[in-house]
């Protein structure tokens, strides 16, 4: 009998620890979800910008805002600059893509797991029943 | 033979989709549904502000300078002048500027005014899908609140399903064309359902009865005149005498209607025919009726004479069994008795009355006067075999009821 209780105990503390990495899990992909919407709206908007920095002429002035300077660039610059900020934007983005995947694969299996440890108590639970 | 083969299952809405579920889901939609609205009262501010914009820069290069009151730190102004009005520092985005005049200036708030109507526009389509959804979530529940119960009914080959239906019933029917019948009484939702059957099955019938009529026409005659004479009788009863002439295994009268379907097992028929028929009324006789079209159509029947009979029992059945109420259907309805009652070709005619739906709806009151006339006619209008009908079709009767 007491053995049987405290394996149920263990059972039950097992269940505990998968359900809080369940929720860290679940919190991750929250995370990953958020970041991912920004990247997003920023890549969006550099992307108008390269827009609009086409259709500048070759001598108009282009500003860049640093804090509480804004410095005059190149417009050259300027669109070298922008074209780098959104490959990189996207190499970010497609990097939370994989590891979102991950993320989901691995709360897939954590809830399985949990499934059956839940199984496993309820036969216990059972089995101390009808003993 | 004529087993009924009755394939359905009856579920209840509920199951399918539980109550607390259905209102849950329609609270995340109504949810999503104020969040796109929300967002669309952002859009559109943002629309609003951008126009008004647009006015001010192409308004300031009026003037070569304009007086104005500058604002300076948090709470203060000073009188100020306003230069180089045609001069702007327009934000590219991501802390880009760039140096442009109004003209330039208004064409890129203009560029921005665009992108923003899109995003506007797929808000809309989005909000709108997610009030479909709304209202079919709505819909459901109110249906599982009803406590609706879905019913199918699965048509085979030699038999019809009928279903009971219990009080507030959702009816559904792949096998009949019908429309879903919210209707307490069970009985209307049959009704029409057999009347759509019944036209049906004429159909069917003619098309078989033009084949046969011609070859068999001395036995269908016989068999007919003592078909027709032992089903007026029944459908006095309102017996469903359609399930006698099911004896080519046409129909399969669902349970009340249930008849034995051989050719010469007219006896234990009409036995059942007058127990079971006394419980439905025209429910029943519609559903043979339309019932025998089907076999038709689809050849069960053993033979030719079996078509015969199963049209003169048609018009027969749906006399006695319809309380329709169609004046014109009567003289129709006679013509083909007589007409059934005098040679077998007839069989072929009395199905073109049969084709128009109303044939059965006049057929159906008149029946029984027509009956009581007709038996007269056909005893002296028949031949020898109709002599003998009416102690035939009495001698049944007794049977039946004993």
């Amino acid at each position: 009998m007491s053995s049987s209780s405290t394996a149920l105990r263990e059972l039950q503390r097992d269940l505990e620890n998968k359900a809080n990495d369940l929720s860290k899990l679940q919190k991750d992909i929250a995370k990953n979800h958020q970041v991912r919407k920004k990247y997003t709206i920023q890549l969006g908007e550099n992307e108008l910008v390269l827009k609009e920095l086409d259709l500048l002429n070759e001598d108009a002035n282009v500003y860049k805002l640093i804090g509480p300077v804004l410095v005059k660039q190149d417009l050259a610059e300027a669109n070298a600059n922008v074209r780098k900020r959104i490959e990189y934007i996207s190499a970010e983005l497609k990097r939370l893509d994989g590891s979102l995947q991950d993320l989901e694969e691995k709360q897939h299996s954590k809830r399985e797991a949990i499934l059956k440890v839940q199984q496993r108590i309820q036969s216990h639970q059972a089995g101390k029943a009808k003993a | 033979m004529g087993k009924p083969e009755v394939k359905g299952t009856v579920t209840s809405l509920s199951s399918v989709f539980p109550p607390e579920e259905m209102q849950k889901a329609a609270k995340m939609v109504e949810g999503k549904l104020s969040e796109k609205q929300n967002e669309m009262n952002q859009l559109k501010e943002f629309i609003a502000d951008n126009t008004s914009l647009i006015n001010l820069v192409q308004k300031l290069p009026d003037e070569l300078h304009h007086d104005i009151m500058v604002p300076f730190g948090k709470a203060a102004f000073f009188p100020g002048r306003l230069i180089h009005t045609n001069e702007f520092l327009v934000l590219l985005g991501e802390s880009y500027y760039a140096d442009r005049t109004a003209k330039q200036t208004v064409e890129i708030l203009k560029r921005r005014g665009k992108s923003l109507m899109s995003k506007v526009d797929a808000l809309k389509a989005e909000m709108q899908d997610l009030k479909a959804e709304a209202s079919f979530f709505d819909s459901t529940a109110s249906e599982v609140a009803d406590d609706l119960v879905e019913i199918r009914e699965y048509e085979e080959d030699n038999s019809t399903e009928r279903v009971s239906q219990s009080g507030p019933v959702e009816l559904e029917s792949p096998s009949v064309a019908e429309a879903d019948n919210k209707v307490s009484a069970s009985e209307d939702d049959e009704y029409a359902r057999l009347m759509s059957r019944l036209e049906e099955l004429e159909k069917e019938e003619l098309a078989a009865e033009d084949e046969d009529a011609n070859a068999n026409a001395t036995e269908t005659e016989t068999d007919s005149d003592e078909d027709e004479l032992t089903e007026a009788a029944f459908h006095r009863k309102k017996v469903e005498g359609y399930s006698s002439l099911d004896h080519n295994q046409r129909y399969l009268v669902s349970q009340p209607r249930k008849q034995l379907q051989q050719s010469k097992g007219k006896d234990p028929m009409n036995e059942e025919m007058s127990t079971t028929y006394n419980h439905q009324d025209l429910t029943n006789q519609l559903a043979c009726t339309g019932l025998t079209a089907e076999p038709v159509t689809k050849g069960n029947y053993g033979g030719e004479i079996s078509r015969g009979r199963i049209v003169h029992q048609d018009t027969k059945m749906l006399n006695p069994p319809v309380n329709a109420s169609v004046p014109s259907e009567k003289t129709s309805l006679k013509q083909i008795i007589h007409d059934s009652s005098r040679n077998e070709k007839p069989v072929q005619t009395p199905k073109s009355e049969f084709d128009s739906s109303k044939a059965f709806t006049g057929s159906i009151i008149e029946h029984t006067e027509n009956l009581e006339k007709k038996l007269p006619e056909q005893k002296t209008t028949s031949s020898q075999s109709s002599d003998s009908k009416p102690s035939k079709p009495v001698s049944r009767f007794k049977m039946q009821r004993k």
